[in-house]
């Protein structure tokens, strides 16, 4: 059905089919989440032996068919109702109480696998101070020296030299184009061969330098090419240099379209920097592995592990939300 | 030519540390007495031979064996976890000096590295669910049966087990799996045994030491008959340094005289196997 049906209703409304109403739809919407339910099957579950004392069906803990249309029932009601009153309020305060019970969902599910918190709690010094210390630094200097060649790649690449053409676009292709756990062995095993030595943490800094790199200098080459070539031929004919049009009018403008995608690259790089756990750097990946198998409580490690990425991950995307806002000032019409 | 792009790469990495190719004779074991620092590769992912602490520091027999080899070649003790196929690799390059990490010398192993001193024998078992009703290793037969990738246990599944040292117990292939599953480690195999007897796995075979420590940890698992053979394991360092194997064989064989292996063992395995069974 059209938007227009909404903003202004036509005489004809009163004849829309039942499924289009706003109570057919809430009762598609509730059945929907009730099917859902039944399929999941909380019968016999915790939330079963929670519920169906208190309605005074028996125990909860028999996995009867009964027990199982009753909850999903039940538990499609129960969110229905939660999405038609959430949707009450304002947009702001919508998103953030769904988030607060997707969160609240979420870490039910994790304390139901029965945890050793005092295990946790026992490593989370280790995890943070050198886990996720180590994957932090070993994801800036990357991404900084990834910038940097993106950079070089991205101009070799719009460049009229041939050599400079074919060497960016030989190595954008071979890195783009390989495993970066390949790219890590080659690396740390390779080099060696050549004379050439490196410690696991340069190793690692080098493989995922190269990697990034590779896919940024497309970035950067599409965040350059979307700037119209009227203003380079504009500089031109007010006799400005090349170098000059590309430092004073083309990336200033150009940073806009590439900031978005090279925050993105980022939190990537955050969670691939956990390649680099097989040279033996203590970065959080590696520490989680280790320190689970210590007394084979990998699920404790791993998911703790698993909040500390998405942790960093998050405060990093407000970060790029806001150099966003500030490369945007031009757009603020918008 | 080798030569040539030897001097040539020299030149232009001018100021890097230059160790390709294989270790020189006395060259390692030059630079441990030279540094007093004797670096040692564990991957510690194998309670109770290696296993990290919360404080990042390092327990287990492998452990205990590496620090005693340090202090009576008169120097300090510093670990690096590199992965397990990364040591296997060779090429050390100097990045560390001897592998103390429970390494089978297999035939194809002793080809890229040296092997200059067995110190234990393992046990290798298989174990199954808790609630399976397999009672001895002929049960298995035709089942699936999960272990680590390109380990020892892999090539007993597989019928190509070939141990490259002497003193090996002979042994027989036992069990005809139905499908081997491999994993990173065996004790990912663990894991997938203990959500139920057959619903991922039927059994694994591991060293019998770390199926105790898991069983000792809470998973549901239970050893079948006896174990299918014992495994030398063996110091492993980097090709081509005579000198640096000749102490190591002294220093572990001095070890074994003085007692000093076999009541680490008794420490980390309540039972003495640093000797054949």
């Amino acid at each position: 059905m059209s938007v227009s049906d909404d903003a202004a209703p036509s005489p004809l409304a009163g004849a829309r089919p039942f499924w289009q109403t706003g109570l057919g739809r809430r009762l598609i919407l509730f059945a929907a989440l009730a099917a859902v339910a039944f399929v999941i099957d909380f019968s016999a579950s915790d939330i079963s032996r929670l519920v169906m004392p208190i309605v005074g069906f028996g125990d909860g803990t028999e996995a009867s068919i009964f027990d199982r249309v009753f909850l999903a029932l039940l538990i499609g009601g129960f969110l229905t109702l939660n999405i038609l009153a959430v949707r009450l309020l304002p947009f702001v305060a919508q998103v953030l109480v769904v988030w607060a019970e997707l969160l609240l969902v979420f870490l039910a599910f994790f304390y139901s696998f029965d945890l050793d918190f005092p295990y946790i709690v026992e490593r989370l010094p280790i995890l943070i101070f050198t886990g996720a210390f180590t994957t932090l630094y070993v994801s800036l200097v990357s991404i900084a020296l990834a910038s940097v060649l993106a950079m070089a790649g991205a101009l070799a690449r719009l460049s009229k030299s041939g050599p400079a053409y074919a060497v960016a676009t030989f190595y954008i292709s071979f890195f783009r184009g390989t495993p970066l756990l390949l790219q890590v062995y080659i690396i740390y095993l390779g080099l060696p061969q050549l004379g050439l030595t490196l410690d696991p943490v340069p190793s690692g800094i080098i493989a995922l330098t190269l990697c990034y790199g590779a896919y940024m200098a497309e970035i950067f080459r599409a965040g350059i090419q979307s700037i119209p070539r009227g203003q380079t031929e504009a500089g031109l004919s007010l006799g400005l240099s090349r170098p000059l049009i590309m430092r004073k009018i083309v990336l200033p403008q150009a940073i806009k379209v590439i900031i978005p995608p090279t925050g993105n690259q980022f939190i990537a790089m955050l969670k691939d920097s956990s390649l680099i756990s097989i040279l033996g750097v203590w970065e959080l990946m590696f520490l989680a592995r280790t320190q689970g198998r210590a007394e084979f409580k990998h699920f404790e490690m791993l998911i703790t592990a698993a909040l500390i990425y998405w942790a960093i991950s998050f405060v990093f995307e407000l970060i790029q939300a806001r150099i966003e806002r500030h490369y945007g000032k031009s757009d603020l019409g918008r | 030519m080798t030569t040539l792009w030897t001097s040539t790469a020299a030149l232009s990495l001018a100021g890097l540390v230059l160790a390709g190719g294989p270790a020189l004779a006395g060259e390692v074991l030059d630079r441990i007495q030279e540094t007093g620092t004797l670096t040692v590769s564990t991957d510690p992912a194998y309670p109770p031979q290696s296993s990290q602490t919360p404080d990042g520091s390092f327990e287990g027999f492998d452990i205990d064996v590496a620090t005693e080899l340090a202090s009576r070649m008169g120097a300090d003790i510093a670990f690096v976890t590199p992965a397990w196929e990364i040591i296997t690799a060779g090429n050390w390059g100097g990045r560390w000096d001897v592998s103390v990490g429970s390494m089978t010398p297999t035939a194809a192993r002793a080809e890229i590295l040296d092997f200059p001193a067995i110190y234990y024998y393992t046990p290798a078992s298989f174990a199954v669910h808790a609630d399976s009703a397999a009672e001895s290793v002929d049960d298995l037969n035709g089942l699936v049966i999960g272990t680590c990738g390109g380990c020892t246990y892999e090539f007993y599944l597989n019928g190509n087990l070939e141990i490259d040292a002497q003193d090996v117990p002979a042994f027989e292939y036992l069990v005809e799996p139905g499908e081997v599953r491999t994993y990173e480690t065996d004790t990912n195999a663990f894991d997938d045994l203990r959500i139920g007897d057959g619903d991922r796995l039927d059994a694994v075979i591991s060293a019998l030491p770390t199926i105790q420590a898991a069983i000792d940890a809470g998973y549901p698992l239970r050893v079948v008959g006896e174990p299918v053979f014992y495994e030398p394991l063996s110091v492993a360092i980097d090709k081509g340094d005579a000198e640096l194997a000749a102490e190591v064989a002294r220093i572990i064989q001095e070890m074994r005289d003085d007692g000093t292996l076999s009541e680490l063992s008794e420490k980390w395995y309540g039972v003495d196997i640093s000797t054949v069974q």
